[in-house]
């Protein structure tokens, strides 16, 4: 999964030991969040989210963007 | 643009780690050695008991800085060489107070999976994750290790529980290390 949260933290000029705090994790999480090496749980990305005051997706994208529904509606 | 994450040794928990196993193996056999001629406790004995209970005063320290600096894992490999070396529950050269020995060992090996147990709950979602796949593979090592022992079993020597215990802390911090790399660190 990637996410967008060395950018959201630079833009604060927050420290990975600031955000680790604000979410109650330690900073090696943060690191292993932000460098994409791990994928946190549902309530750990809605935190994250919550604390950049920015919905999930805008923090988060899957790898691969699921392909777009076809035109055709089921009947 | 990785975090460099190479701490002190202080910060390490490297450090701690050594001042708590020398305290309490140096406690340990202090302890032991107070009662080693006499199974009553000497003037000379009570000298040498003190400097044991204070060595082991100063081991619980490390330990508790070591969890307090939330590199507890530590205490995995702590609690392998204090098995390996005081070998708690088993008197030794001690010629009496053998039960008190054996009941003060089990206490602190009850009390320290406590310990492990909520420090764990209280850690964060990762550092669970690390210890659940590091546990795991101590216990896929102890598995596969038990077979390889009953293939040569008639050669080696005889198999102590404590041995058993040992081995399986070792392999799960291993394993956690090993986790710990592929999480926490870039190749």
């Amino acid at each position: 999964m990637k996410n967008r949260l060395r950018v959201l933290r630079a833009e604060r000029d927050w420290s990975q030991a600031d955000l680790a705090e604000r979410l109650s994790v330690s900073r090696q999480t943060v690191n292993a969040i932000e460098n994409e090496r791990y994928d946190p749980s549902l309530p750990l990305a809605f935190a994250i989210a919550r604390v950049f005051a920015l919905r999930i997706e805008d923090v988060f994208t899957p790898d691969a963007e699921p392909p777009p529904p076809s035109g055709e509606p089921p009947e | 643009m990785g975090t460099d994450l190479r701490r002190p040794l202080a910060d390490s928990g490297a450090l701690w780690f050594v001042v708590s196993a020398v305290g309490s193996v140096g406690g340990g056999w202090l302890s032991r050695q107070a009662f080693r001629d006499s199974h009553e406790l000497t003037a000379a004995g009570f000298g040498t008991l003190l400097a044991g209970l204070l060595s082991i005063l100063v081991a619980g320290f490390a330990a508790w800085k070591l969890a307090r600096a939330g590199v507890y894992s530590w205490l995995l490999p702590l609690a392998a060489v204090n098995l390996l070396l005081l070998q708690p529950g088993r008197a030794g050269d001690v010629r009496t107070w053998r039960l008190e020995w054996g009941v003060m060992g089990l206490a602190w090996t009850i009390a320290a999976v406590l310990v492990f147990a909520r420090l764990l709950r209280r850690s964060d979602e990762l550092e669970r994750r690390l210890h659940l796949e590091g546990a795991f593979y101590g216990f896929a090592t102890g598995l596969v290790a038990s077979v390889v022992y009953a293939l040569f079993e008639t050669r080696l020597p005889e198999l102590r529980g404590q041995w058993v215990a040992v081995a399986l802390l070792l392999s799960w911090w291993a394993g956690y290390l090993v986790t710990a790399r592929r999480y926490r660190w870039r190749a």
